[in-house]
C-alpha cells in the first residue's frame, strides 16, 4: 500500500515520470518510461527491478566504443529471454539473449554515446520482468563515430572470421564458451556509412539442439565477442555456431570442446 | 589562498549572479613549488592522483635545470595555466630566460603547457611530434570534460624543434637523449651527465600505477631493461617522487610483468574483461595509487587485443558477394 501511495504520488508531483504500474526507477533515468515501452513491446508483464539481476560494467567508460558488460541473472530460474537496453543511446535496444539451454549469463561489449544507464530487463517464465542495472559515466561518441576497421584497407578480407574457445569444467554442467566475430557492425549514424551489423548467433550442440540463441543490434560493438555458458553434454565434442549479419553474410563453424578441467583454475 | 568557506561563498554568488563566475575561474591557480633535488636542478612533484576539478590536473612531475645560459625544461603539464604557472616559476627561480623545453611524450599531462613557452625552444622526438599533431586537440578535449575551466584556452601545440638520440648542450650541461618506447610509440628519457640525474618521463613510475592507453608492454618491458643499464644517481620518474635506489625501475618493471602475466592467465583461463578488471591486486603493489583504477583501464586498453592474438582461430563466414 505504502509503495502505491509513493508511485501516485511520484505520478503527481512529476507529471510523466512513471507510470503507475511501475516501479520507480532506482537509476532515476528521465528515459525509463521509454525502456519500459520497449519492454512491453516484447512481452506484456509486472516489471520489477530486483537484486538478482546482477549487471557488471565500470563505472567510467575508458573506450566509449567498448564498453564491457556483464549481466548475470543465474540466481533467477525459468530464465527465458535477456534484454538489454541503453537509456541514452540513440539506439536503445542492444541484444536479446535466449538462453534456452544455457545458464543465463551473458558477457558482451557495447558502444556508448553518452553516460547512461545500462540495463538488463530478465524475462521469467511466469511473465515478470526483473530489471537491474547500472550506469556509466562517458566521454561520448561512440554510436555516431565510424568502425576502426573504417580506417583499415583489408577488413573485407577478415569480415566474419570466427575466433573461439570452450572451457568445459569436471563439476559443472556450465561450460564456457567465447567467441569474438571479426565485424565492423556499422550503426548506419556515421555519415555516409549504412547500417551493417551481425543480427543474429546461435549455439547448437552436435545434435542440432539450439542451446542459445543472440538477436544482436548496431550499439554491440565491433568485433562483437560474446561470453556464454551453454549446457554442454558430456559427449559433445564440439559446438556449432551459425549466425548472420545484415547483409545475408554467414557464418557457421565448429568450435571443439576440450576435456574437463577442474573449475578451481579460474581465478576465483 | 582559497579558503573551503570562500569557495561556498562564492559558488553562492556564482548561482545568484552568472557573470560572478568568470572572476571566480582567475582563482583557479596551481600552486606548484620546485623542489632542488641536486644543484641547480629542480623537480616540481605532482599528485599521485588521476585528473580531478580538485587537482587541476597537477599530477605529472615537471622538471628544470639551472645552466649558465638558461634554463632547460622538461615537460610542461595538464594545461595552459599550468605552463604559465610552471614559466613563472621558472624564471623566477633560474633568474634566466628559458632555452629548451623537452616534451618526453606525447600524453596530454606531459605537453598541454606548451602554450606558455616559446614554441622554438620548444623539442621533442619527431615521433612524439607526430602524436601530438594527429592526437594532441583529442587528448585535450578529453581534458577538458575532466578538468572544466583549468582548461581554459588550451590546446596542443606540437614541438617545432625535432631531435634524435644524441646529445645536447646547454650552459656547460651536456643532456643525453635517449629515445625508448613502450610507454607510447616514443617515449624519451634524458640524462644530464654533469649531476647524473636521469628523467625517465612516464617510462618509470614510482607508487602509482602505470598507465598503458597507448602502451606495448613487451616494448616498454624492453626500454626499462635499456634503462636499468644507463649509469645515474637519481631518476626521476613521471609520477611519484625522486628516487635514489632503483625503485621506479624495478616497480614499473614488477607491475608491468604481473599485468601481462595477469592478462595471458585470464585469457587462457576464459575470463572476459569485466572479470579481470576484479582480479586481486597482489599486496606488493599496495602502496601503489590507482592501481585498480589503471587495471581497469588497461583492460580495455589492452585485452581485446590479446584476444585477437591468443583466441584460436576456427574459421570464417561466408561471404555473399561482398
Amino acid at each position: 500500500m505504502k509503495t502505491v501511495i509513493a508511485i501516485l504520488a511520484a505520478a503527481f508531483l512529476l507529471p510523466g515520470a512513471a507510470r503507475a504500474d511501475v516501479e520507480e526507477d532506482p537509476l532515476r533515468s528521465v528515459m525509463w518510461s521509454s525502456m519500459v515501452g520497449i519492454l512491453k513491446g516484447v512481452s506484456e508483464g509486472e516489471i520489477v527491478f530486483d537484486d538478482a539481476v546482477s549487471v557488471v560494467a565500470p563505472a567510467v567508460a575508458e573506450n566509449q566504443m567498448e564498453v564491457p558488460v556483464t549481466v548475470n541473472a543465474t540466481k533467477l530460474a525459468a530464465v527465458e529471454k535477456i534484454v538489454v537496453v541503453t537509456d541514452f543511446n540513440p539506439i536503445h535496444h542492444v541484444l536479446t539473449y535466449e538462453p534456452v539451454d544455457a545458464a543465463p549469463y551473458i558477457s558482451f561489449r557495447v558502444k556508448v554515446e553518452q553516460a547512461t544507464p545500462i540495463r538488463a530487463a530478465v524475462l521469467t517464465k511466469d511473465g515478470t520482468w526483473h530489471v537491474g542495472g547500472v550506469l556509466v559515466d562517458a566521454a561520448g561518441g561512440g554510436c555516431t563515430a565510424p568502425a576502426l576497421s573504417r580506417g583499415r584497407d583489408d577488413w573485407v578480407s577478415h569480415l566474419a572470421e570466427v575466433r573461439a574457445k570452450i572451457w568445459r569444467y569436471a563439476d559443472d554442467r556450465d561450460a564456457r564458451l567465447r567467441v569474438k566475430i571479426s565485424h565492423p557492425m556499422d550503426t548506419g549514424l556515421a555519415d555516409g556509412i549504412p547500417a551493417f551489423f551481425m543480427r543474429t548467433l546461435e549455439v547448437k550442440a552436435p545434435d542440432q539442439k539450439i542451446l542459445a540463441r543472440l538477436d544482436i543490434r548496431q550499439p554491440v560493438s565491433e568485433h562483437p565477442t560474446f561470453t556464454l555458458k551453454p549446457h554442454l553434454a558430456m559427449t559433445a565434442d564440439y559446438l556449432q555456431l551459425q549466425g548472420r549479419d545484415t547483409d545475408g553474410n554467414l557464418v557457421d563453424v565448429k568450435v571443439p570442446a576440450p576435456h574437463a578441467t577442474s573449475s578451481s583454475t579460474l581465478f576465483h | 589562498m582559497l579558503t573551503r568557506r570562500d569557495t561556498l561563498v562564492g559558488g553562492l554568488c556564482a548561482l545568484a549572479f552568472p557573470h560572478i563566475e568568470a572572476a571566480l575561474a582567475a582563482q583557479l591557480s596551481y600552486a606548484l613549488s620546485a623542489l632542488e633535488v641536486a644543484p641547480n636542478t629542480y623537480v616540481v612533484i605532482g599528485k599521485r592522483e588521476y585528473f580531478t576539478m580538485a587537482n587541476g590536473g597537477d599530477i605529472v612531475n615537471v622538471a628544470f635545470i639551472d645552466t649558465q645560459d638558461g634554463a632547460v625544461v622538461i615537460d610542461t603539464g595538464s594545461s595552459k595555466r599550468y605552463g604559465l604557472a610552471l614559466r613563472q616559476l621558472v624564471e623566477r627561480t633560474v633568474g634566466k630566460d628559458i632555452v629548451r623545453v623537452y616534451n618526453t611524450h606525447h600524453h596530454p599531462d606531459h605537453f598541454l603547457g606548451n602554450q606558455a613557452f616559446d614554441p622554438s625552444a620548444i623539442a621533442s622526438t619527431e615521433q612524439v611530434s607526430k602524436n601530438i599533431k594527429s592526437e594532441g586537440e583529442m587528448l585535450a578535449e578529453n581534458l577538458y570534460r575532466l578538468l572544466g575551466d583549468w582548461m581554459r584556452g588550451t590546446h596542443a601545440v606540437a614541438p617545432s624543434v625535432v631531435v634524435a638520440e644524441g646529445e645536447e648542450k646547454f650552459g656547460g650541461h651536456r643532456f643525453e637523449l635517449i629515445e625508448l618506447k613502450g610507454h607510447t610509440s616514443s617515449d624519451l628519457a634524458i640524462l644530464d651527465k654533469n649531476t647524473g640525474i636521469l628523467f625517465a618521463g612516464d617510462l618509470a613510475f614510482l607508487d602509482r600505477a602505470p598507465t598503458t592507453p597507448h602502451a606495448n608492454l613487451s616494448d616498454w618491458q624492453e626500454s626499462l631493461d635499456a634503462l636499468s643499464k644507463v649509469p645515474h644517481k637519481l631518476l626521476i620518474p613521471g609520477h611519484g617522487d625522486p628516487d635514489s635506489e632503483g625503485r621506479a625501475i624495478d616497480q614499473t618493471r614488477d607491475y608491468l610483468a604481473w599485468l601481462s602475466k595477469t592478462f595471458e592467465q585470464a585469457l587462457n583461463n576464459g575470463l572476459d574483461m569485466t572479470e579481470v578488471m576484479s582480479v586481486p591486486i597482489p599486496k606488493r603493489f599496495e602502496s601503489v595509487a590507482l592501481a585498480r583504477k589503471e587495471l581497469e583501464r588497461s583492460v580495455s586498453h589492452l585485452y581485446p587485443r590479446l584476444e585477437d592474438r591468443l583466441l584460436p582461430y576456427i574459421g570464417q563466414g561466408e561471404s555473399q558477394g561482398l
